[in-house]
């Protein structure tokens, strides 16, 4: 077996509860390790649902930081709190109600009228476990430019981390993904695409079940 | 029965902004004797043991040596500033309000004799843009002394003339912490600076700052009037000086009470306060602004001066006793206290508004009946981990109170589980 | 584990290679898979003794859960909170969403029940992309033979047709709901290459597709008035009516630990995939609630299943370090033309043949000492990525921004350290019988996503079951919308469940095992009633 630092075993606290596991282990890892029960802020494990947020204090560090409980490699002393998926916000939107591409920003102040009382407090950008730059994405939408604050937000995993933590009431994630969505809605039309569409629309192309 | 209103809250000093009959009272006298001396102002204040009247506590003399003492030789700007703190947005506080409207100049002359004190030139009164009132009065006020002989002389005395502002706040909580005031003053967001630098040092623009609280302030024409001894002894044991007491809750007679430092809860609540509302049992006090650990009916006979408070792990704070008696459920007052703090996060660490957003929400679920044994948990682990992981105090104070909650009436807590 | 080359001597020995040849194949294909695919494996399958598919071959792991005991009784459903509505989804996947939002804009009232929450699926962890006939080159046709063939001849040719004709629309579908693309400069959809296809027919948003897509579905279903979100909700049985027909499901609340009941006129089952029952003991590319559940479920109401005994193992699972073990890395990055090598540096299968082939292939070398040994459990091939930044530098890390992600937490660059690969379990080739609507053999019953079985034949391609997710979803979607102004359901029960005790009895079999499996054993989760 090839030996790693990663083997050591290191005692932490999770929820409250000390736990001795391999220093290689994940939060999550750690605790099914040590024979608990948990079920629940579980979900793909590698980082991309958005399930797992965790608070993680670091041995003789005054900074708490919030994390995805899945990618975070525990470590001696270490103290880990799972935090609970928090209720979604409070904006709703129908992308078909959106007329045109003309009206989109216009819309947005409708259905993000929060996002232009941004006090740039950042706290968005530090609760990011992506290190995503939020407020700068919340910044770009707010003047209408949705493609470049869309493109912040590749890896967002809508974890609603940045949510919980503004201040202003904002959904800055749900601001990014909006900001994507609108792009594609409006904007991408393919002509590859709508010609395969109209050929087969005209039943030019059809299914020969051999 | 101790003394009540003596001296901040007596009739002579409730006159609102009339300079004629401020005089005429007995004002300014407490300035005319700094002029004699202003270098040994700071030693009066030190003898007499005032201290921060606006939640710290902290030994008043200290902070403005530190800013008298500022080297301004190399600085390009030569400015120094006082910020008196009117900010006052803690639930269960409402004394500063008092004292700047009813007794403006008492404030105004006590921010005169520190800045000359502490060679200041630049005076900002800091005042809740809720308290429109409080802002016109000071602002007459103001104008009332710029007016005067005694301003003039003032300047002569200081060698420059000292510029005073009335600014309302930006009406966030978190203006009242002192970096987050300096912020405002400098137009901005009131966002919490780390420390160091500290105001003393780096404060306005750079310039050495001295945030005190208005009460803190209201103290200094008196004491130096009538003497570094003179303020001691109106205070009982130890301790010196008056406080003002702002009680609430479940007294037949809430309000503001000038009492001295020393008077017991006790007193305070049956003698003063009417005794407990519908004669119910008393139960708790919610000290200082509710960012305080709680004082429990074997604390009744603590007498309220900083000292002995600590002595009980608690604390005196802004003096403010919010009263809880046995018809009311401490689980919904902290819950009320815990969702004030994570409406008033700013927003910059996130362990303070995330963390205050998730002990608001299991404490709201505990309240309403939904919370199950696993809640209960989470909000202890979540004590255990968030003190000292913001910027300023406001994350502590949160789990202070609810960290004392818990430790007092965890029964209550466990009760109002599910499971 | 046959491998004489240790991890860190094969590491040595590495070299990053501009072009390298490809040897000559020494077995057929039938005779690799019959050697070395864990679908072959001797002691692995067993005969179905009780339900629809009695006497049929089955996974000897899949026939423990298809032939177990309920977890409930009829007692457990006493003081359950009933809800009713006109369409029931069960699974809060790719499919689910796409049949949830298909039917909630017909006017239907729709629950979406999930055992963890909406989004928590292997969609959203799919990296390699869709498949559709897009390019000039290309046709329905080609999509329709090259499926057929991957599967080895074995799936149902209405279905496959179908779905191959659905490709384009579900793209534009898929954009209508605000999904992104990777375009090229003319702002034509970019496609790449299938193991397996003959032309190159994945469109794909990096290697994020299913981030992408189940973000934007997720948010769509959210914002849909129609449609209410049940989130920590596994469904234990579903309910039949008086005539068979299926009624609804019975739900149990993770963070209430109460049962409830939701009756419903139509129910649409997505329940997704069975990774985490490792079969075979092989590690698994899927999330955490791929445990079968819908399985069991449909097939005690009355279900038909087909090609129980065909699971696909993808070829480049991380097997190295062992906390990532498991860990998918796309197909796209072999259509990219990164090779394959084993621990002498050579290439050994074509690395663009359909997936059962490639798997098979790192079997053999590993079982016949060419592979690359990181403990006596464990082997594996090297991905050979640094190759292909000598040939063009750069693109890995655009194409590829999650394999980074993931190398990083392992320590490794890419681009100049191979990563160690193995088989993994991926995806169930069969499943629920279904019709061109999703409609399985029970009335009121539809299956969608990977649940439903027939599509995939043997073995799937890549793009395949995003494709088939959003199409089948909307098609099954589509279809329930219709039959939703009834009168409902006059009688509903889990009597269907002592019918299947009393087979479980006669045929001898133990009562002791219980299914649905709900959350794999490394959970410690305990079903808890608490009644009050």
């Amino acid at each position: 077996m090839i030996e790693s630092p990663k083997d050591t075993q290191v005692e932490v606290t999770i929820n409250g509860k000390k736990i001795v596991a391999p220093a290689s282990l994940s939060a999550i890892q750690a605790v099914w390790h040590a024979g608990y029960s948990r079920v629940e802020g579980v979900g793909c494990l590698e980082g991309v649902c958005g399930s797992c947020s965790v608070m993680v204090r670091r041995q003789d560090d005054k900074e708490v930081n919030t994390e995805l409980g899945c990618q975070t490699f525990i470590e001696e002393g270490m103290e880990i709190i799972f935090l609970g998926f928090p209720t979604p916000t409070h904006q709703t939107y129908q992308l078909a109600d959106i007329q045109t591409s003309w009206d989109v920003q216009g819309q947005f102040h409708q259905i993000f009228p929060e996002a232009g009382n941004c006090r740039a407090c950042g706290g968005c950008n530090r609760s990011c476990p992506k290190g995503i730059e939020v407020e700068n994405g919340v910044r770009l939408a707010t003047k209408g430019k949705f493609r470049e604050a869309g493109d912040l937000f590749v890896e967002c995993v809508m974890c609603n981390l940045c949510m919980t933590n503004c201040p202003e009431r904002i959904a800055p994630n749900h601001v990014g993904l909006f900001s994507r969505r609108v792009n594609a809605y409006f904007h991408i039309r393919p002509s590859n695409l709508i010609n395969r569409l109209e050929q087969i629309r005209q039943g030019k192309l059809t299914v020969n079940k051999i | 029965m101790q003394p009540l209103n003596q001296i901040l809250l007596s009739e002579k000093a409730r006159i609102g902004a009339d300079f004629e009959r401020y005089i005429e009272n007995g004002g300014g006298q407490g300035l005319q004797k700094a002029f004699v001396d202003p270098s040994g102002i700071i030693n009066i204040i030190e003898e007499s043991g005032l201290r921060g009247l606006g939640g710290s506590g902290f030994p008043t003399h200290v902070k403005w040596a530190a800013v008298a003492e500022q080297d301004m030789l190399e600085r390009t700007v030569k400015d120094k500033y006082l910020i008196c703190n009117g900010n006052e947005d803690e639930p269960g506080t409402f004394k500063d309000i008092v004292l700047l409207e009813e007794t403006p100049h008492q404030v105004i002359e006590g921010a005169l004799i520190t800045a000359l004190a502490c060679n200041i030139n630049r005076i900002v009164f800091y005042i809740n843009p809720d308290q429109q009132n409080s802002i016109d009065v000071i602002t007459q006020a103001v104008g009332q002394w710029e007016g005067s002989e005694l301003f003039v002389k003032l300047a002569e005395t200081m060698g420059q003339p000292v510029k005073m502002q009335v600014l309302a706040s930006s009406g966030h909580y978190i203006g009242g912490e002192e970096t987050a005031a300096i912020e405002t003053v400098e137009g901005k967001f009131p966002f919490p600076r780390g420390r160091p630098p500290y105001p003393a040092e780096f404060g306005v623009y750079g310039c050495p700052t001295l945030v005190n609280n208005v009460e803190t302030i209201s103290n200094v024409s008196h004491i130096i009037k009538n003497g570094a001894v003179w303020y001691q002894d109106l205070g009982l044991g130890e301790a010196s000086g008056t406080k003002l007491f702002s009680l609430s809750g479940d007294v037949l007679s809430p309000g503001i009470y000038e009492l001295p430092m020393g008077t017991t809860l006790e007193e305070l609540i049956f003698e003063y306060g009417g005794g407990m509302l519908q004669g119910k049992e008393f139960k708790a006090v919610f000290t200082g602004g509710p960012s305080n650990t709680l004082l429990t009916k074997r604390d009744l006979d603590v007498p309220l001066d900083f000292e002995s408070v600590k002595a009980r792990r608690s604390s005196l704070g802004t003096g403010a006793m919010i009263v809880v008696s046995e018809g009311s459920g401490i689980v919904k007052k902290v819950s009320e206290y815990v969702n004030f703090f994570a409406h008033s996060s700013c927003g910059q660490c996130p362990p303070c508004k995330t963390g205050t957003y998730y002990i608001a929400m299991l404490l709201d679920k505990i309240d309403t009946g939904q919370g199950r044994q696993a809640d209960l948990e989470q909000l202890i682990n979540l004590c255990e981990i968030l003190p000292g992981s913001g910027r300023c105090a406001l994350i502590d104070g949160a789990v202070k109170v609810l960290d004392s909650s818990l430790y007092h009436f965890m029964g209550e807590y466990a009760q109002a589980l599910k499971d | 584990m046959n491998s004489t080359v240790s991890y860190q001597e094969a590491l040595d020995n590495y070299q990053a290679n501009h072009e390298l040849p490809l040897p000559e194949a020494e077995l057929s294909m039938d005779e690799l898979l019959k050697q070395f695919h864990p679908d072959h494996y001797q002691d692995s399958l067993t005969t179905l003794e009780i339900g629809p598919n009695k006497g049929g071959r089955c996974h000897r792991q899949l026939a423990d859960v298809l032939q177990a005991d309920a977890l409930i009784d009829e007692a457990d459903l006493a003081a359950a909170n009933v809800t009713e509505t006109d369409i029931l989804v069960i699974g809060g996947g790719g499919a689910g969403a796409a049949a949830a939002l298909t039917a909630a804009r017909k006017g239907a009232r729709v629950i979406l029940a999930t055992k963890l929450r909406l989004g928590d699926s292997n969609t959203i962890m799919a990296e390699g992309g869709i498949q559709a006939s897009v390019d000039r080159e290309d046709s329905p046709q080609a999509h329709y033979q090259d499926t057929m063939k991957a599967g080895h001849y074995q799936s149902d040719r209405d279905l496959v047709a179908e779905m191959a004709l659905d490709g384009p629309d579900v793209i534009r579908w898929l954009i209508q709901q605000g999904m992104n693309f990777d375009l090229n400069e003319f702002g034509d959809l970019m496609t790449r290459r299938p193991g397996g296809a003959t032309a190159d027919r994945v469109v794909y948003y990096r290697d994020y597709t299913g981030l992408e897509m189940m973000r934007v579905l997720r948010e769509a279903v959210r914002n849909c008035r129609n449609i209410t979100v049940v989130d920590n909700a596994p469904a234990l049985e579903l309910l039949g009516n008086e005539s068979g027909h299926c009624a609804g499901a019975v739900f149990y609340s993770t963070t209430k630990h109460l049962f409830s009941i939701i009756k419903a006129q139509q129910v649409i089952m997505a329940t997704g995939g069975i990774g985490r029952m490792h079969l075979n003991n092989f590690p698994t590319t899927n999330h955490f609630g791929a445990t079968g559940d819908g399985l069991v479920m449909a097939y005690r109401l009355g279900a038909k299943l087909r090609e129980l005994d065909s699971f696909q193992y993808h070829p480049t699972t991380v097997a190295y370090p062992e906390h990532l073990s498991g860990s998918l890395i796309t197909e796209g990055v072999r259509s990219s033309g990164v090779y394959l090598l084993n621990a002498y540096g050579e290439r050994f299968v074509d690395e663009l043949k359909p997936r059962d082939q490639v798997s098979a292939a790192i079997l053999r070398e590993c079982q016949e000492g060419r592979g690359i040994r990181v403990s006596d459990q464990q082997a594996g091939v090297w991905l050979d990525t640094p190759g292909m930044e000598l040939r063009e530098p750069g693109l890995l890390e655009k194409r590829f921004p999650k394999l980074f992600h993931m190398a990083g937490r392992a320590d490794i660059d890419p681009r100049t350290t191979p990563m160690l690969v193995y088989p993994g379990l991926h995806y169930q080739n069969g499943g629920v019988m279904i019709d061109k609507f999703g409609k399985t053999t029970v009335p009121g019953l539809y299956c969608v996503g990977e649940l439903s079985g027939g599509i995939h034949g043997r073995n799937r391609i890549m793009g395949n079951a995003l494709l088939e997710i959003i199409s089948f979803g909307r098609r099954a979607g589509e279809d329930a919308a219709n039959y939703v102004h009834g009168r409902g359901h006059k009688k509903t029960s889990i009597e269907h469940v002592s019918n299947i005790r009393r087979e479980i009895v006669k045929a001898g079999l133990s009562m002791r095992k219980k299914s649905p499996l709900l959350f794999p054993k490394c959970a410690g989760f305990v079903l808890e009633n608490e009644k009050y």
